[in-house]
């Protein structure tokens, strides 16, 4: 209902993007870190879908996320189109200490690319990244809290894929190298993620929003499509800040005007 | 036994006399009243403590009885008087069986597990309300005597089952949910009418339903309500024994691996994880155990995500064993197919909702179409959840308490008056999300005011809960039962129909290759392997989401172990359910059968009532010898990837791929050798491939290949030690002796005849090559037109249907039989009967339909010149197909042309009337697939509960009165009370003045 609300939000791009994934992988957690920027160990299972929204600014434009946090479990395969329907944008989880996990998520990568709006932009997620990381930790940022995780983890059974050598990441299954190449062969966008501290969260949303072709949602969805770029002018002058995402986590789930 | 009877309580003043039909299904004892809501009951024969008849008026007929709790009800018989007779009759034999199977002595255990017992008993002494007629150990009818009822309410000392409530506390706050007067109330009514196992269900029980129930007796109530009691009643032991059987396992191979407990354990911290119980071990063990129990009884149920809530919920105010149960009735009965793999039950449900949305809410339906809003995207998770994760649990636990009591349509009227409420608000929404905040939105508000500016504190103080409730039971009270099981029927094909094509794209989209197949071709190739895996279900070891993904041949095979093992792994982890499904060699029978014309044997047999085709499944070596041929991966199954990349390999092969794949198909060791036993089996399949093929053209062919092969692998082996080859002096002459031979003898015999001949080398010693076979082949014009078009026509993907003829000119007595024929047991049966019949007057035939169809006439065969110089192909013997059949008909002597011509594929127009009797069994569409329908229609089908209708009872309140609280959340339960007596006075009974009298007087009448 954006006709109630104020001018700027009026003319913020709206993103539909949804999340796919086997179950327990994180999605719901990874979205709760992007939009309240909190972490609970124990979320409920999403029945159906959860629906979630998060304003926020990439240079001079705003953009305003239409997050559909889907369930995980096959039996829900099914209702999934209903989701991802008209979604610009989708993120395709997996969990980084389980193999079968990016087997899944291969497949639906598969669907969407074959089912799915043919200019969706496709990220693909690595979640739990906290629990294979040593305080040593390679290449990638911030180091985690150490993985001392209960239940979730408790099923996994032991690395049968150790990483690259030298790593002490007996819990991963998945190497970065392996799924790194599989998004670069099926064209999309790649990282390694944390719901739980939070490590490379933002990065996901904002590279979305880089490579989203927003005049072409912009010009569709405002019919005449007059305003164009300029229209954000007065949003962004409104909150100053530059490349980063993390402003408005205050409104928080329903930051919204719904 | 069902009978007439106008029902009294015993105790005077208190209910109405009601019409209604009284029902003996040992071991139960049943009554509905007229309208088939108001009043109820339902109680085991061994709750009857004793039964009298009734000296009454001249004509009355009626029973007095008298149940475990000493509730005294009067059953009038209205029925003739015989009826009556048979039924007490009928009574009598079943009681005692009761009383031999010493069920009698059960009760006294098992009440003792309801908390009622425990509160009447602590109630008993400061109660006003007395037990009329509770006369000291009284005397059953068949004379034994029966403890009276006190020493059953003794025992109060809490042995009664509870939920992790009892000892975590239960959700809210129990002076706003003023469970002092609600406990009051319900301990007047159960006193009086009997409670748990003899429980009288009048209009005040769901009355007081609707109000709340209290926390301590709402899990006891669900019990009863939904009939779980019963179950738990009938097997005692058995919550104990699965978790025992699970306890054992665990550590095997199932304990580990089964999907559904990998699942379960996700979930079990992931389940209200905000109530106390579930943030200790104690509450997460006994929530894994009740789902793990019940998925582990329940394997085609398995467990899905949203079960967790539901039983974690129900688990705060049952026990264990109690939920257990509970679950079996809501999955199985109260909401079919909702938690299944496929969740189709959640799907139709969905479009029964958008259908009812349409009908009485159709500005919202028709502003949600234009603006493309999808009603699910909202609905499903109230549907699936029960409203737990939709609403604030002690709303939701409402909702739940009328749905136990009142029946899956409660879901819907709650639903729409959701959206009704919020209807203003609706029609503004522009998309899903809208629409979805819209209603989180509303429901963080149910405990605020209803009507916040209203002057009256009376109506400030309704909640919008309370309205909600409201607008569901009086605005919607047109939603009966009946209404949603006519939508559910009406509805369903469709549904079916979206989930099966839904399931068929996937697995189209997940084959890693299409090949020459295509897209469309393998979608045919799954619907023949869909129709085979209903007529075969493969072994449950293949099937999906297995527990054990290893099958015996791959233990068998050691060396494959490693990479069996690693596929396995993977598709148990990662596609837990249908797109993975493999096939063993079963269900790979007749999946070949339905796409190759020669794996089958279809007999078109005439009755002179009917024409038709049967199909069978054949079985051969050679059938057998292609499902081990495309099993690349040695697992001993087939996936449909393995099916496809199977039939890519076969279906567009020219004449040379094609003789090479056949070649390649008998080369066991795939050495690029024939033995000479793999060179006779050869034969053999080819001979089968033939079988029904018309004259002994063929059979020549066949002849003339065996001895050529052994000839000229003969020749070629001499060659090899010096001589040349080519040399096929006498090769004409033998040829034709041969054939007469052949032709007399049977195939076993001229095999045998062959190996005699050509022993030089060992049978099983490298012989044939691709070269030479190839030679041979092209040598004989008629293998050469088989390996150029028709092995590979053979294979034939089109739309898949039932083999069915018209019962043309029948029409008649046969014809209307078939027309009310439905299942496919019932089709075979009435085959047999019209065959019978056809025997009787000389005019059944059996022909067998041929799989290739080339040949129409007993032609002579004809040689070719030379091996050596094969002429290029032009087949002139074979006309093209769909010309006139001759078939030489195998019971009559007679030659019989069939006209019109039978199709040799079964995609023809002229087939297209056979459609309408299978077409009949489903009133939607689909036409190209009534097999899959007529068993997706069973699959939906659910099983009525035949002892306690829970959908049966209807809440819609004529009166206007609102609930309870409605009158300002005030203390006063006398004011609740006055609401009950308000709603029950204006229910009618339906009897006229002098029924009531004659009922009145018979709660005085003096037993016999
Ligand atoms: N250590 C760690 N645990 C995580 C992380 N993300 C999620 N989890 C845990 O994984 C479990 C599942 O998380 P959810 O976010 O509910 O998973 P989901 O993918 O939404 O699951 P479904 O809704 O069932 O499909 C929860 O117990 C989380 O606490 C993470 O980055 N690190
Ligand atoms: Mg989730």
């Amino acid at each position: 209902m954006t006709d109630a609300a104020s001018g700027a939000v009026d003319r913020s791009v709206q993103v539909k993007l949804v999340l796919l994934g086997e179950a327990a992988v994180g999605k719901s957690s990874l979205v709760l870190r992007f939009v309240n920027n909190e972490f609970q160990p124990n979320k409920e299972p999403t029945i159906g879908a959860a629906f979630l929204t998060q304003k926020c600014r990439l240079e001079d434009r705003v953009l305003r996320y239409e997050i559909w946090d889907t369930a995980g479990q096959e039996r829900f395969h099914s209702l999934a189109p209903m989701y991802y329907r008209n979604a610009q944008a989708a993120v395709v989880v997996y969990d980084v200490t389980k193999a079968s996990s990016l087997e899944k998520a291969k497949s639906w990568v598969k669907e969407l690319q074959r089912q799915a709006n043919p200019n969706i932009v496709i990220a693909l997620a690595g979640n739990k990244i906290d629990l294979v990381q040593s305080s040593s930790s390679p290449s990638t940022a911030a180091p985690a809290s150490d993985s001392e995780d209960e239940a979730d983890d408790a099923t996994a059974t032991p690395g049968e894929t150790p990483g690259s050598a030298g790593e002490p990441e007996s819990l991963r299954q998945v190497p970065r190298e392996e799924a790194q190449a599989y998004a670069t062969e099926a064209g999309l966008l790649f990282f390694e993620t944390s719901a739980k501290t939070g490590q490379g969260i933002i990065e996901v949303f904002t590279e979305i929003a880089k490579k989203i072709p927003i005049e072409h949602i912009l010009a569709s969805t405002r019919g005449a499509g007059r305003n164009g770029a300029q229209v954000s002018r007065p949003g962004a002058s409104r909150q100053e800040g530059n490349v980063n995402l993390e402003e408005n986590q205050t409104k928080g789930r329903d930051g919204c005007n719904c | 036994m069902e009978i007439s009877a106008v029902l009294t309580l015993g105790e005077q003043g208190i209910e109405d006399a009601y019409a209604g039909k009284l029902y003996l299904i040992p071991p139960y004892l049943s009554f509905t009243s007229l309208d088939r809501k108001s009043v109820r009951f339902t109680m085991p024969l061994s709750t009857v403590r004793r039964v009298e008849r009734l000296n009454a008026r001249a004509g009355v007929y009626a029973l007095s009885l008298i149940t475990w709790h000493s509730s005294k009800i009067i059953v009038q018989l209205t029925s003739l008087r015989p009826t009556a007779d048979a039924f007490c009759v009928l009574l009598r034999d079943a009681l005692k069986v009761e009383l031999q199977r010493g069920q009698m002595k059960v009760v006294k255990g098992f009440v003792k597990t309801c908390y009622s017992e425990h509160l009447l008993s602590s109630s008993s002494s400061s109660s006003s309300v007395t037990i009329a007629d509770s006369s000291p150990a009284t005397e059953r009818e068949d004379g034994e005597l029966v403890p009276e009822t006190k020493e059953g309410q003794e025992a109060s000392e809490p042995e009664y089952l509870g939920g992790l409530g009892l000892k975590f506390k239960f959700p809210g706050d129990p002076r706003k949910l003023r469970e002092a007067s609600k406990i009051k109330l319900w301990t007047t009514y159960l006193k009086t009418h009997g409670r748990n196992l003899t429980l009288l269900r009048y209009p005040q029980c769901t009355r007081l339903v609707q109000v709340g129930l209290p926390n301590r007796l709402r899990g006891e109530m669900w019990d009863t309500l939904s009939g779980s009691l019963y179950l738990r009643y009938n097997n005692p032991g058995v919550y104990d024994d699965v978790v025992r059987q699970i306890r054992e396992k665990t550590g095997t191979l199932l304990g580990k691996t089964s999907t559904s407990f990998e699942d379960i354990e996700k979930d079990l911290h992931r389940s209200l994880p905000e109530y106390a119980g579930y943030q200790s071990e104690e509450g997460i063990d006994a929530l894994r155990r009740v789902l793990q129990a019940y998925s582990y009884k329940n394997p085609h149920v398995g467990y899905c995500q949203a079960m967790n809530i539901l039983a974690a919920a129900i688990l705060i105010y049952m026990s264990e064993e109690q939920v257990f149960w509970l679950l079996e009735v809501l999955c199985d009965r109260l909401l079919p197919g909702y938690y299944s793999p496929t969740m189709h039950g959640t799907l139709l449900d969905q479009r029964v909702f958008e259908s009812l949305v349409a009908r009485h809410l159709p500005d919202i339906h028709d502003h949600f179409q234009s603006v493309d809003v999808q009603l699910s995207v909202a609905s499903l998770p109230w549907f699936l959840s029960l409203y737990i994760n939709s609403m604030p649990m002690i709303f939701a636990f409402r909702i739940v308490d009328c749905f136990f009591c009142m029946g899956p349509k409660v879901l819907f009227q709650v639903g729409l008056a959701i959206l009704k409420i919020n209807a203003e608000k609706l029609l503004l929404v522009q998309d899903d999300g809208g629409f979805l905040s819209l209603m989180r939105e509303y429901f963080s508000t149910l405990d605020d005011s209803a009507h916040p500016t209203s002057p009256s504190p009376r109506t400030r103080a309704i909640t919008c809960f309370q309205h909600l409730l409201l607008i569901s039971f009086r605005e919607f009270s047109s939603i009966t039962s009946e209404v949603i099981l006519a939508e559910r029927r009406k509805l369903r094909n469709e549904v079916v129909n979206t989930i099966e094509s839904f399931a068929k794209r996937a697995a189209v989209r997940n084959l890693r290759t299409f090949g020459r197949v295509g897209k469309e071709r393998a979608g045919f190739v799954y619907d023949a392997l869909y129709k085979a895996m209903c007529e075969e279900p493969p072994p449950p070891e293949l099937a999906n989401g297995s527990p054990y993904g290893l099958s015996s041949k791959d233990v068998d095979h050691g060396e494959m172990a490693g990479v069996t093992t690693g596929t396995l792994v993977q598709v148990i982890d990662g596609q837990q359910e249908k797109v993975e499904t493999k096939i063993g060699l079963k269900t790979f029978r007749v999946f070949l059968g339905e796409i190759a014309t020669w794996a089958r044997d279809e007999k078109v047999i005439f009755n002179g009532f009917q024409q038709r085709i049967d199909r069978q499944v054949a079985e051969h070596e050679l059938i057998d010898r292609l499902f081990y041929f495309w099993d690349t991966s040695c697992r001993g199954s087939l996936s449909f990837q393995d099916l496809v990349s199977g039939l890519d390999g076969v279906m567009f092969n020219d004449l040379m791929e094609s003789i090479e794949w056949f070649f390649n198909l008998h080369d066991k060791d795939k050495d690029g050798y024939l033995t000479k036993d793999e060179v006779l089996t050869l034969s053999e399949s080819l001979l089968f491939i033939f079988r029904h093929e018309i004259g002994d053209t063929y059979l020549g062919a066949v002849s003339r290949f065996m001895s050529n092969a052994f000839e000229y692998g003969d020749a070629l082996l001499d060659a090899g030690h010096g001589r040349g080859a080519g040399d096929d002096h006498g090769f004409g002459e033998r040829r034709g002796q041969e054939r007469e031979g052949y032709a007399n003898l049977g195939m076993e015999e001229a095999g045998m005849a062959e190996r005699k001949r050509a022993t030089e080398i060992s049978n099983n010693q490298p012989y044939l090559n691709l070269a030479t076979f190839r030679m041979v082949v092209l040598a004989d014009e008629i293998l050469e037109s088989f390996f150029e078009t028709d092995l590979a026509a053979s294979f034939r993907l089109e739309p898949v249907i039932d083999l069915e003829l018209p019962t043309h000119a029948s029409g008649g007595l046969l014809g209307d039989l078939w027309s009310n024929i439905a299942t496919s047991d019932n089709k075979r049966i009435f085959h047999k009967l019209s065959d019978e019949l056809g025997k009787t007057i000389g005019k059944h035939q059996v022909v067998y339909r041929p799989a290739i169809g080339r040949y129409t006439r007993a032609e002579e065969p004809r040689a070719r010149e030379s091996i050596l110089s094969p002429v290029p192909s032009k087949s002139t013997t074979g006309s093209s197909s769909g010309d006139s059949y001759t078939l030489a008909p195998s019971t009559s002597s007679s030659t019989l042309t069939i006209e019109p011509p039978l199709p040799p594929l079964p995609h023809d127009d002229n087939l297209a009337p056979a459609l309408t009797p299978s077409a009949a069994l489903s009133s939607a569409g689909l036409a190209t697939m009534p097999h899959l329908q007529a068993v997706s229609a069973a699959f939906l089908e659910r099983t009525p509960f035949a002892i306690d209708d829970v959908g049966d009872e209807d809440g819609d309140d004529e009166d206007d009165s609102e609930l309870d609280e409605v009158h300002g959340g005030d203390e006063d339960d006398d004011q609740v009370m006055d609401e009950v007596d308000a709603f029950l006075e204006a229910n009618d009974s339906g009897l006229s003045e002098a029924d009531k009298q004659v009922a009145r007087d018979l709660v005085n009448a003096k037993p016999m």
